[in-house]
């Protein structure tokens, strides 16, 4: 195949119109389509090399008009985060396979996989803005058709939230380009050819318009209010996906957009921008603690967990960068277990609150088991994988300036016991209620226990082994170090 | 031994367990639930012959560390995992394994017909792992992950039955404890990376003798926090005694013989940092003192007879922190040793008296003049019991009586807290063995159960507890753990630690000479504790009832009022929590974005109302804005 | 007194009134005969100017207000008939859907 990337964005597109017109049978080309592009995008991984040495591919097009140029790259960060969008796709669509849904869930799936991919592969900013818009519409539609009862507002807001972000992205990126265009007489969205300095003492006011678009994504606290409306009426499939892929846009979005243009200003800044991040790990903590609804809480231990990414990206160390980078991963697999666990409850008892449960380790001991394996992940037991990316993150944060954020971070650590290992009590361990639907949950079916299998496993590896994780990302972060 | 066959050990040290709770879990659970055990419990022989090939590897004076794997790598960022096989980790493993296997065996036979056989045994095996592997981690950061094993293992082994409300919120508060004083080691972690560049044990003795960093007080604190987490010491020691809700073998493996003792045993280990910061130790020994007269205290107040036992078990870690304070590192690991024995022993009596009347645990109420149906169990807890009080020649009278020596020497207040500690352990343990086995009182009643000896699967693991309890004391096995405290600390400079004499040299006579004075002190004064005891349960025999009911119990139920200030600080953390999550963001910040949108309409609304959809309006507006046009074009 | 005054005059006061007609009337097919007016008002302008200043796209513009015209009128006919039809008469004040 000669435009392996083009290949990797579009092989899901055209698995979508094609589900969209398969009716009744939709559910088989999402899968087929789905596995098919996990394949393309861990053979073109593979092909890549060795992770020490890793090739950056890149495709370029013709130019357009304004110095619009479709232009693809992928270095290991970018093929990193393709890959988990495709396997998280891959376990969303076997996790949904026995809803009753129409045709359009499975093709917004994969319309969904595919804007991602663009977002992770563009490297000129024209299309990664187009990129970054197009997963909105999928997602808007995942909440706003299949969700809960309050999916109306929830797919509204996150849309609103979202969107107003772009637009401060959005002119951050117009005032870049023309800015660039103004001094040298060139247009060009390239990433890697426009020069920030055009921009004078603006630079500050487009540094932060960047920041703010990719904040609310992430979502840095305190940006963060649609995200617990938004996952907690999301179907199960789509608070994976907006967990596992959509947040990590925002990190992604710094990594590749905002510190490699600015990084003297992402510097400067560390001390608004990393207190904020040590604030969200103990603010979504407190917050977790208060939610009565389980999928709430998820919604707001992924606020803390995203903090402890941000904080060790933005301290610009070789260990915060791996380790945040790595958390991306550790977040998407870990809340993604949580939250399709809760979203098997939800099938089986219409239920998810956490008072609705109780006594289910008893009546349902697989689902106990891995609830309580992916838990104790996401609460940062070492030797699992949410640690590795916590810790990384707090000594690079240690090691930056201000290593009181790093202190912060600590105690966020120490809370998420608090606001999990309830939870974990309250539905698995207490006496059912009178109440309670818990009569209504049996054990998990082998094709749900195959899902969970494959998910913990990766955490345990990542947790024992992280170093062939840590060593894939590298390449593509040691120029970002400080 | 030759290098192959420690090799072959340490494989089996981890192979063994790994392969027992894999093989358990998916095939035995699933085949024969309830022959789970038997797997594991070739396990813990394995385990035991390698400990055992260990130690004697070790006190022929050798040393090993062995890199295992490199852990994680980030630019010139990196930690690597490996094994240091050295005399503080062989001889304590060598405890570890040998209770640990015994206590294996007697949970065999009591945890027999409970609904979750099998997975108890996979979770306590599970800790058996995570324990071998705190004691064998070569790296601070390995430690800290054993370290938190052990804290998962042993909140789903409290929690064991949580059909019971107590057990649940025991779990919870034992982890949250542990979690809090897990926050001072992982901040000591973070920082030993910032400061030293490595968390390898090694290196950090090396680094600590080449140049203290301006930031070893901080790494000191915290470890030392986190180490009063989990070895029970006050401010942190109250998850302690309600953990005592999980199974008896529980309590007996992990809050009386390992897990309590991890802290005493990072102390040890972390010796030349906290020695380097100064008045640490001396705040540690204090602690412990304290802590350990306050646990004393408590232990003969109460009733239930696993409480006793915890209470008493917080006052016995304080001991040996007050002589790890004192810089009496041998003394603390051989009274850690001892201690796991007796310790050990006296919990499976409680729980062969539990089990006995078919309970978790059982209330003095209940009890009384059991010897007459249990006299096995009677006959080791008496001996465990001695070695506890300190009786002369059982092993606790060497070990006890070295750590008064210490505090004895240290002079001023720690002489005479340390009196009175002797004094307080033979009143609680005698008195407790007075009311559970003697008498016949008219204040306790059996509500009709009958209970008998337990069977000889029960009271054999017992024995040999309590015979290692009595033999202990032997000269030859105290020279040997104080002999091996000092082997592998090569290379540990030893102008930080600061050491006593027999911890100054490898290989030099270690064996604290008995100080006849303290011992005959010591003794004295235990005798008196076992006198009043005699006094207040057989003579006059209703005190224990009598003065129970108004201030004092509740005092003494409140630990002081010190459980008073805790539940204030939980209260406050959780209102805090949903103060931040239900008023803070829910309807003040949410509220305001949200109210945005209704900004928004308010004033479309307003506008709305100038536009009446009457064509005729719209088109004055139009011709309005033409002629601005058109004058803007003709100007 | 030229021609182009009178032509001024007159156009003028056609677009004038067309426009009053159109602002101040509520009946829709009289709006609508404003509207012609004022549109016949600038074709006459139109030509005027077209034989002025001597311009032929002058006259091609004519011919296309004289389409739109008549495709205005066939559209506005038409719609104010089915208005009509619908039963609330065709006076402007009384259709509000535009209402905000």
């Amino acid at each position: 195949m000669s435009m392996p990337l083009t290949a990797l964005w579009t092989v899901p597109l055209l698995g979508a119109l094609v589900c969209a017109f398969l009716g009744s049978k939709a559910r088989y080309g999402a899968l087929a389509f789905s596995s098919a592009f996990l394949a393309l995008a861990g053979g073109i991984s593979y092909l890549q090399g060795s992770p020490s040495a890793l090739a950056v591919l890149t495709e370029t097009g013709p130019q357009w008009a304004y110095g619009v140029c479709y232009r693809l790259s992928a270095d290991s960060l970018s093929l990193g985060l393709i890959g988990l969008t495709a396997f998280l796709n891959l376990i969303c669509v076997a996790a949904s396979w026995d809803l009753k849904v129409s045709a359009g869930y499975w093709a917004c799936f994969l319309a969904l996989a595919s804007a991602l991919t663009g977002v992770f592969l563009a490297r000129d900013l024209f299309f990664f803005y187009a990129f970054w818009e197009a997963t909105l519409i999928p997602m808007f539609f995942i909440i706003g058709l299949w969700g809960s009862s309050g999916r109306l507002h929830a797919a509204v807001k996150f849309f609103l939230f979202t969107f107003a972000g772009s637009v401060f992205m959005l002119l951050a990126l117009l005032a870049l380009v023309s800015a660039h265009h103004r001094v040298t007489g060139v247009w060009t969205w390239d990433l890697g050819s426009l020069d920030p300095k055009t921009l004078g003492a603006a630079a500050p006011y487009v540094f932060w318009g960047l920041v703010l678009g990719f904040a609310v994504k992430i979502p840095m606290v305190p940006l963060h209010t649609w995200l617990p409306d938004a996952h907690t009426e999301a179907p199960a499939a789509g608070s994976v996906m907006l967990a596992g892929v959509m947040l990590k846009m925002g990190v992604y979005g710094l990594l590749r957009v905002a510190i490699p243009l600015f990084p003297d200003l992402s510097v400067e800044m560390y001390p608004i921008l990393g207190g904020l991040a040590a604030l969200s790990t103990v603010y979504g903590a407190l917050c977790a603690m208060a939610q009565t609804d389980l999928k709430r809480l998820i919604a707001y231990s992924s606020i803390a967990h995203l903090g402890f990414c941000l904080l060790g990206v933005l301290s610009r160390t070789s260990q915060g960068l791996s380790g945040g980078t790595l958390q991306l991963v550790n977040h998407g697999l870990t809340t993604g277990a949580l939250f399709l666990m809760v979203g098997f409850l939800y099938e089986r008892s219409h239920k998810r609150g956490l008072s609705d449960f109780g006594d289910l380790a008893s009546r349902a001991p697989y689902l106990a088991f891995f609830f309580g394996f992916a838990t104790l992940a996401s609460i940062g037991l070492p030797g699992l994988n949410g640690f590795v990316g916590e810790f990384m993150s707090l000594s690079g944060a240690m090691s930056a300036p201000f290593p009181i954020f790093a202190f912060v971070g600590c105690l966020g650590v120490t809370l998420a016991a608090a606001y999990a290992l309830p939870a974990f009590q309250v539905v698995f361990w207490s006496p059912a209620g009178p109440d309670s639907v818990s009569a209504k949950v049996s054990d998990l079916d082998f094709r749900e226990r195959a899902i969970l299998w494959i998910l913990c496993g990766l955490m345990l590896w990542i947790g024992l082994a992280p170093k062939p994780w840590l060593a894939w990302f590298e390449p593509a972060l040691r120029g970002l170090v400080r | 031994m030759t290098p192959p066959e420690v090799m072959l050990a340490v494989k089996v040290l981890f192979g063994a367990p790994v392969a027992a709770i894999l093989f358990g879990f998916f095939v035995m659970r699933r085949v024969k639930p309830e022959w789970t055990h038997l797997p594991i419990l070739a396990s813990c022989a394995a385990v035991t012959a390698a400990a055992a090939c260990l130690a004697a590897y070790t006190t022929a004076k050798h040393c090993l560390e062995l890199p295992v794997w490199t852990w994680a790598v980030a630019g010139d960022w990196g930690v690597a995992f490996g094994l240091r096989i050295d005399g503080p980790s062989s001889a304590i493993l060598a405890m570890v394994a040998f209770v640990g296997s015994l206590i294996h065996v007697y949970a065999a036979a009591y945890m027999k017909g409970d609904k979750g056989f099998a997975r108890f045994f996979l979770v306590f095996h599970l800790f058996f792992l995570a324990m071998i592997g705190l004691l064998t981690a070569n790296d601070y950061l390995q430690l800290y992950l054993f370290w938190e094993l052990v804290g998962v293992s042993s909140y789903l082994l409290i929690g064991f039955w949580y059909h019971k409300e107590s057990a649940r919120k025991a779990a919870l508060k034992a982890f949250m404890t542990n979690r809090i004083g897990d926050l001072g080691f992982l901040i000591a972690v973070l920082m030993m990376i910032y400061a030293y560049r490595s968390t390898r044990l090694q290196t950090v003795y090396e680094f600590m003798a080449a140049k203290p960093s301006i930031y070893t007080s901080i790494i000191a604190l915290g470890l030392v926090w986190a180490a009063f987490a989990k070895s029970a010491q006050w401010p942190l020691y109250y998850w302690l005694p309600d953990a005592m809700e999980g199974p008896t073998p529980t309590s007996a493996l992990m809050h009386a013989a390992t897990m309590v003792t991890a802290g005493v045993f990072l102390l040890i280990r972390s010796w030349p940092i906290i020695s380097a910061v100064d008045g640490l130790p001396q705040l540690i020994a204090w602690t412990g003192a304290l802590t350990s007269l306050g646990a004393a205290i408590i232990a003969g107040t109460k009733k239930d007879i696993k409480r006793i036992l915890a209470y008493s078990t917080v006052s016995h870690l304080g001991l040996m922190m007050l002589a790890v304070g004192l810089g009496e590192l041998g003394t603390a690991a051989y009274h850690l040793i001892v201690h796991g024995f007796f310790k050990a022993a006296l919990f499976l009596c409680a729980g062969n008296i539990a089990h006995a009347f078919h309970q978790s645990t059982a209330n003095v109420d209940e009890t009384g003049g059991l010897r007459r149906e249990m006299p096995f169990t009677y006959g080791c807890f008496l001996a465990a019991a001695l070695s506890l009080a300190g009786a002369p020649l059982f092993a606790g009278f060497f070990s006890k009586d070295a750590i008064l020596d210490a505090a004895w020497h240290h002079g001023g207040g720690l002489r005479v807290i340390g009196m009175l500690i002797a004094f307080g352990s033979a009143f609680y343990i005698f008195r407790m063995l007075f009311l559970v086995f003697h008498g016949d009182r008219k204040e306790q009643s059996r509500g009709g159960r009958h209970p008998h000896e337990a069977g000889p699967e029960f009271v054999l693991p017992i024995f040999a507890l309590s015979f290692g309890a009595v033999v202990l004391g032997h000269g030859s096995i105290r020279e040997w753990v104080s002999n091996l405290m000092t082997y592998g600390m090569r290379g540990v400079p030893m102008v930080l630690i600061r050491l006593k004499p027999y911890f100054d040299l490898p290989g030099e006579p270690a064996l604290p000479a008995l100080n006849w004075t303290v011992s005959a002190f010591g003794t004295v004064l235990a005798l008196l504790g076992a006198g009043a005891a005699y006094y207040l349960t057989m003579v006059d025999s209703g005190w224990d009832w009598r003065w129970r009911g108004g201030f004092a119990e509740a005092v003494f139920e409140s630990d002081f009022g010190y459980k008073i200030i805790v539940g204030w600080g939980a209260r406050a953390v959780s209102w805090t929590a949903r103060f931040t999550g239900r008023v803070l963001d829910k309807n003040w910040w949410d509220g305001l974005l949200e109210s945005s949108s209704d900004v928004l309409r308010e004033a479309g609304n307003a506008l709305a109302s100038s536009a009446q959809g009457r064509v005729n309006d719209y088109l004055w507006w139009m011709l309005a804005g033409s002629a601005v046009l058109l004058g803007r074009v003709l100007r | 007194m030229n021609l182009t005054a009178v032509v001024w005059a007159t156009t003028g006061s056609l677009f004038a009134i067309g426009l009053a007609v159109v602002t101040f009337r509520r009946q829709l097919l009289a709006m609508l005969l404003g509207l012609e007016l004022m549109l016949a008002a600038v074709n006459v302008a139109l030509v005027h100017h077209a034989g002025l200043f001597d311009d032929a796209e002058a006259l091609a513009v004519v011919a296309l207000v004289i389409a739109v015209a008549a495709a205005e009128a066939v559209v506005g006919l038409a719609l104010i008939l089915r208005v009509r039809r619908s039963g609330r008469g065709a006076d402007a004040s009384v259709l509000t859907e535009l209402r905000g």
